[in-house]
């Protein structure tokens, strides 16, 4: 990208900004609903070094990470299964075919019922949001390995695990890499989304619900920027760690 | 000879030379390169892969500008693409979503005459190749020897007056690539279409050259051109034409020649 | 090279082939009569999973009163209006970024910047001036659509390969003709993809909304059924939600298959 294209991506942004000063100093608007834009920084700024905020933000990345966990361990699990054993494939592929057209969100009120409000909850969502696409992909890249390179494994009579091992482990490599960065993209939404729905008022998704229920602009703004930025870092993080896992997955 | 000589300068290009940036590092892709090519003439340019001679044959084709020297076609300069220079690439390159006879008519996009008229004219050039019957296939159902005759239709569909194909059999199984080897010398004898071949088989360009052009690469130059005597039995079993083989092979393993490279030498 | 594509594959080395459907069917159909039994036996209390019997008649009751249809009604309306004005828009959008470098230069920061913030981050910032009525949703749902449809897009018109661009290039085609003949065409797939992207994300989306703000819709059928503590109603709404959106994937996939058969067998 150029130094001018880089120039030109700002000018939509300042208008923007431009337009919102504008209105405030024009007095259109209710202030509660658009505060100038310096005030915006201001209070998010004392929001930012004042101890709730990162606090809460450590909460949300914990319950993310330990959905995570659990939901890609449990993911890779069942998705090597149906993707190494045909009979399995058979049993359990059509209704976890079924299951995952439910939209996420749905398993909600269900979740509710069954784990309550608590931490365990939001953990359970975590897990279940994270659960699909790491297994979904980690199965398909299992069981789609070519079948020339599973040929050259026979043809140099490889074992079963070296076959595993050697051939569809590594060439399953990119499809499970890209099922867990599509996995952590998940967890941390849902995270968000667990906290927003299944809400006692911690983490990010409170801090977004306080902001609204205070009618306070600032913390909302404050909360999507962050909600944004730390799952565009969590995506780069992983685009990284699998670049230098899997260097010849191609471009 | 005269007649020869009024034919001549069909195709020239002149101290030609094209680079390339590979990895971040230049590579010199063809050097000094002169060749004269005359009208109606059958000319195959043999090498080994990364010589070059794709790349000659793409600034004729004016996909590529040189940056030394020129290229000329009837005395004008290349300067792009143009109808009367037909193209067949080493991939068939037939567009997907079209039946072979769309994509032989998609050539004619930008040519005069009617919608009918250029209809016709697809299905004459079809036959030509002999895909009749298969005018609504779409190109996955056919196989390769036939997605190829399809493109050979389309290059040829413009009627240019020369027409350029780049390893247009490398990536056919033998016997499809010898029946398609016949075929096209059928209608070359019967077209007389000035044809610039660029292959890597040695036998390839012995069965249907007039004159075969040996590059060496690193840059790409022109070895040596052999012009073969029109009595030459185009047949492998022939010792004529295997004594050609092994002096072309010669060629090719020793690398440019050390005088002047582009002499015409008649071989036999 | 037609001799090697006209070969049967190679049979599977495995010797049993069982049938698929059958199959298929075992685990779920063993599934449900385990949960019908623990039911009966009162093994499981209905307030944690009712019995599948319960749960038929709760859809069927829901089917006889016309309910289910009035709240999938207004599910699949809001989901339609979101989804054709995000398509509409990210076509559009799609295709300017992929035709002109300096308008993406200009939009395609901003775009991004919207597109990484999840519908879950929108929604409270959106309530502040729009409220928790139709127009919340309708941008939402908007939203959901609009960014794969335009991504894909843009992609797609971008990716063509440079194969065929030659080819155009040596018939001499203009680049009117260029895009009409070989881009547009080429683009279909992975734009189509994008469409199909976009009605999923929508649907997805769509849940979230309801379950936050509505008083119909198949996501307010969800929240009922949790406040009243009617779990037969919360499984049916779950049911009829995956049930409609595995019908609208299948219909795209459905289309999406016909309009790349010539991308071979």
């Amino acid at each position: 990208m150029s130094a001018a294209d880089r120039l030109r991506g700002l000018v939509l942004p300042l208008l923007l900004l431009a337009a919102w000063q504008g209105a405030v100093t024009a007095g259109y608007g209710d202030p509660r609903l658009l505060p100038p834009p310096v005030e915006v920084l201001r209070r998010a700024w004392q929001l930012l070094v004042a101890e709730d905020l990162p606090l809460a933000l450590a909460i949300s990345l914990g319950r993310c990470l330990a959905g995570f966990a659990l939901g890609a361990l449990l993911g890779l699990g069942f998705g090597l299964l149906c993707g190494l054993s045909r009979a399995a494939d058979r049993l359990l592929g059509p209704a976890f075919h079924a299951l995952k057209n439910v939209a996420v969100f749905a398993w909600i009120p269900l979740i509710a019922m069954w784990f309550g409000f608590g931490e365990a909850s939001r953990i359970a969502f975590v897990t279940l949001a994270v659960l699909t696409p790491v297994a979904l992909n980690v199965w398909e890249g299992v069981a789609g390995v070519p079948k020339p390179l599973l040929e050259v494994g026979a043809a140099f009579r490889f074992g079963g695990w070296q076959r595993l091992a050697r051939i569809r482990l590594p060439a399953a490599l990119p499809a499970i890499l890209t099922g867990l960065q599509l996995g952590l993209i998940h967890a941390w939404l849902a995270t968000v989304g667990a906290e927003y729905f299944l809400a006692k008022g911690t983490g990010l998704g409170g801090v977004l619900i306080e902001g609204r229920d205070k009618f306070d602009m600032a913390l909302v703004l404050l909360g999507i920027l962050l909600l944004g930025g730390i799952g565009l870092l969590l995506n780069q993080l992983l685009t990284r760690l699998a670049a230098r896992l899997a260097p010849w997955r191609a471009a | 000879m005269t007649l020869q000589q009024d034919r001549s300068g069909w195709l020239t290009a002149r101290g030609v030379g094209k680079r390339f940036a590979i990895a971040g590092r230049e590579v010199r892709a063809l050097a000094g390169l002169d060749l004269d090519i005359a009208s109606g003439e059958f000319i195959a340019i043999l090498g080994a892969s990364g010589c070059g001679k794709s790349t000659l044959l793409r600034l004729f084709a004016g996909l590529e500008t040189p940056d030394e020297g020129e290229v000329r076609h009837a005395g004008a300069r290349i300067s792009g693409p143009s109808l009367a220079r037909g193209i067949v690439f080493q991939e068939h390159r037939l567009f997907p979503w079209l039946t072979v006879a769309q994509n032989v008519e998609a050539a004619l996009l930008n040519a005069p005459g009617s919608k009918p008229a250029k209809r016709q004219t697809a299905t004459e050039l079809i036959a030509l190749v002999g895909l009749s019957g298969f005018e609504g296939a779409y190109p996955h159902q056919l196989s390769g020897g036939m997605a190829q005759r399809a493109a050979i239709a389309r290059g040829l569909v413009n009627r240019p007056d020369t027409l350029l194909l780049d390893e247009p059999f490398g990536a056919l199984d033998a016997l499809t690539r010898a029946h398609l080897q016949r075929e096209l010398r059928r209608i070359w004898q019967r077209q007389r279409t000035t044809t610039l071949l660029v292959t890597h088989d040695v036998d390839e360009a012995l069965l249907l050259g007039e004159r075969v052009v040996v590059m060496t690469p690193r840059p790409g130059r022109i070895a040596r051109i052999f012009a073969l005597p029109p009595e030459l039995p185009r047949d492998h079993a022939d010792p004529d034409f295997a004594r050609l083989r092994g002096k072309i092979l010669a060629t090719l393993d020793a690398g440019p020649a050390v005088p002047a490279a582009g002499l015409t030498e008649h071989a036999a | 090279m037609s001799l090697a594509l006209s070969l049967p594959e190679a049979a599977p080395p495995r010797s049993v082939r069982w049938p698929r459907w059958p199959v298929a069917l075992l685990l779920p159909a063993l599934l449900l009569a385990a949960w019908q039994i623990a039911s009966q036996r009162g093994w499981i209390a209905p307030g944690i999973l009712p019995a599948p019997g319960e749960v038929w008649l709760t859809l069927r009751e829901l089917w006889e009163s016309g309910d289910l249809a009035s709240h999938a009604a207004w599910s699949m309306g809001r989901v339609v209006q979101g989804f054709l004005l995000g398509a509409a828009g990210g076509l559009l959008l799609g295709t300017a970024m992929a035709l002109s470098p300096r308008f993406e230069a200009y939009v395609r920061p901003s775009f991004l910047a919207i597109a990484q913030v999840p519908v879950i981050g929108w929604v409270p910032l959106l309530m502040l001036p729009l409220g928790i009525e139709e127009v919340l949703k309708l941008v939402i749902l908007t939203k959901a659509a609009l960014v794969p449809v335009t991504l894909n897009t843009r992609d797609g018109l971008r990716a063509v390969p440079q194969r065929w661009v030659e080819v155009a290039l040596a018939f001499r085609y203009s680049r009117a003709q260029l895009l009409r003949h070989v881009v547009l065409p080429a683009a279909v797939p992975p734009v189509f993809t994008g469409l199909r992207y976009g009605l999923t994300s929508c649907w997805k989306a769509l849940v979230a909304v309801e379950l936050l703000a509505s008083s119909e819709g198949l996501g307010y059928l969800l929240v009922w059924g949790r406040q009243m503590f009617q779990m037969d109603l919360v499984i049916a709404g779950i049911l009829v939600i995956a049930a409609i959106g595995f019908a609208f994937d299948a219909v795209l996939a459905r289309i999406e298959a016909r309009l790349q058969r010539w991308r071979a067998a």
